[in-house]
C-alpha cells in the first residue's frame, strides 16, 4: 500500500515529528473539503435549473476522489505519514460524535447492539474458521480472518498479529482481504438497504455489525443517511470493544499450542487492547445528558466531529489501492468474500428480526 | 508493517497510544468548545 515512513528519531523534538503530518493531513482536509464542495455545487446546479438528480453525499465524493488519486498516480512521500492519520480522526470523531446521543440512546441502542454484537461474533469466528479449513489456509491466517471480520477489521488484526505471533505476510493477506471488502461494502450496502427499505436505525446497526473496518462502517452509514452514520458508530463501537477479549481468547488458544506467547496478566492484556476511545465516547454523551454543554455547544461538538470524519473518509479513499491488494493473492480474498456475504445475511436477519421487536 | 501500524507504533513511541492522543484531542476540543473559545463551528 503505501510508502514506507521513517520515525521521528530520539534527537527529534516533538515539533518536528508533528510537522511531519502536515502535508499529509492538509491533503485530506483538501479531499474532503472539495467533496463537501462537490454535492453542494451540484445540489446547487440542479435546483438553479430545476433538475431532478440523486443526491451524492460529500461522503461518497470525498472517498471517491481519494480512491481515484490513490489508483492513478504515485502520491509522494512528503504526503504518506499524514494520510496514515485518518485513524486518529476517526476515533477522535467517534469520541466527539458521543455528544449526539443522550445516555438514554446509547442504553437503548447501545443494549441491542450488544445483544447482536454477541450473536454476530460468534457467527462470523464459527463462519470463518469453517471457511479458512475448506480452502486451505494457513491456520493463523484462518484466524486472523476471523478476528477481522468478527471484531474491528485492520486493529483487530493488527492486534491478534501480535498476540498469535502471525507472520507478517499472513496479516498483509488479512488486512488487504478486509480492505478489500470494506470497499466493495460502501457500494453495495447503501444500495441493497434502500432496496429492502431499511430505516435509518436498522440500516445503521446494519452497517455497524457487517462491515468490518471502523472507517468503512462509519462511512458505509453516512451514504445511507446522518442519522444511519452515528447509529453505525455506535454498532461498530459496541464491537470494538470487544476487541480483548476476542484476540485474548485466540492467544490462549495458539498458546496451548506451543505457538505464541503465553499471556501472564489477562487484565493487563484487556486494558491493553481495549480501545480508549470508547470510554471517550461514553464520557462525552454523559456529559452531554447532564447538560454540561448547551445546545450550541452540542451543536459544535457535532460539527466537529463531522470535520473529524471528512478527513478519515479522504483517508479511507487515499489509502484504497486495487494494485497492492491484487499482491496479494486471491484465496484469502475469496475466503473473506464468502464469509463477509455470509455474514451480511445473517447480521441482515438479526436486524430485521430485531427491528421486527424492537421497532428500531 | 502497514502505515497505519507505523502511525500506531510512532504515536507509542511519543508516550501514549494512537488512541489516547486521540481521546486528548477530543477531549481538548470539548474544552475549549465548554469554555467559549470554540463558539461556532460551521458544517
Amino acid at each position: 500500500m503505501a510508502t514506507s515512513v521513517t520515525f521521528p528519531s530520539e534527537d527529534q523534538n516533538f515539533f518536528a515529528s508533528v510537522v511531519r503530518f502536515v502535508p499529509g493531513v492538509l491533503l485530506l482536509a483538501a479531499i474532503g473539503f472539495a467533496g463537501k464542495v462537490l454535492e453542494q455545487s451540484i445540489n446547487g446546479y440542479a435546483k438553479a435549473h430545476h433538475l431532478v438528480i440523486p443526491n451524492i453525499e460529500y461522503v461518497l465524493w470525498a472517498i471517491a476522489i481519494g480512491l481515484l488519486i490513490a489508483n492513478t498516480v504515485t502520491i509522494p512521500k512528503i504526503f504518506i505519514p499524514g494520510i496514515a492519520t485518518y485513524e486518529f480522526w476517526l476515533k477522535a470523531g467517534i469520541v466527539l460524535l458521543g455528544a449526539r446521543f443522550v445516555v438514554g440512546d446509547v442504553l437503548k441502542l447501545g443494549g441491542i447492539s450488544i445483544a447482536l454484537v454477541v450473536l454476530e461474533i460468534s457467527g462470523s469466528l464459527f463462519l470463518m474458521t469453517v471457511l479458512g479449513r475448506l480452502f486451505n489456509l494457513k491456520p493463523k491466517l484462518t484466524s486472523l480472518l476471523a478476528v477481522g471480520s468478527a471484531v474491528c477489521g485492520v486493529s483487530a488484526i493488527i492486534a491478534a498479529k501480535g498476540a498469535i505471533d502471525a507472520d507478517d505476510e499472513d496479516s498483509s493477506f488479512a488486512i488487504a482481504a478486509i480492505l478489500a471488502l470494506g470497499a466493495i461494502a460502501l457500494v453495495t450496502f447503501p444500495l441493497i438497504g434502500h432496496a429492502l427499505h431499511l430505516s435509518d436505525n436498522a440500516y445503521g446497526l446494519w452497517s455497524g455489525l457487517a462491515v468490518d473496518n471502523t472507517a468503512e462502517a462509519t462511512a458505509a452509514g453516512a451514504l445511507y443517511s446522518d442519522v444511519a452514520g452515528k447509529v453505525a458508530v455506535l454498532a461498530k463501537t459496541t464491537r470494538n470493544a470487544t476487541i480483548g477479549f476476542v484476540v485474548l481468547g485466540y492467544a490462549i488458544y495458539w498458546a496451548s499450542r506451543g505457538q505464541a506467547e503465553k499471556v501472564k496478566n489477562k487484565g493487563a492484556f484487556l486494558w491493553e487492547k481495549f480501545p480508549k476511545f470508547v470510554l471517550g465516547f461514553l464520557v462525552i454523551s454523559l456529559l452531554v445528558s447532564v447538560h454540561v454543554f448547551n445546545k450550541e455547544q452540542v451543536g459544535a461538538l457535532a460539527n466537529l466531529s463531522r470535520w473529524a470524519f471528512l478527513l478519515t473518509f479522504a483517508g479511507v479513499g487515499l489509502r484504497t489501492n486495487f494494485r497492492e491488494m491484487a499482491k496479494q493473492g486471491v484465496r484469502p480474498f475469496i475466503v473473506g468474500a464468502l464469509g463477509e456475504v455470509l455474514i451480511a445475511s445473517l447480521t441482515l436477519g438479526l436486524v430485521v428480526a430485531a427491528n421486527a421487536i424492537w421497532k428500531l | 508493517m502497514s502505515e497505519d501500524n507505523k502511525i500506531a507504533t510512532a504515536a507509542t513511541r511519543l508516550g501514549l497510544s494512537l488512541d489516547v492522543w486521540a481521546l486528548i484531542t477530543a477531549f481538548l476540543l470539548a474544552l475549549l468548545v465548554r469554555v467559549g473559545v470554540l463558539k461556532h463551528v460551521p458544517w
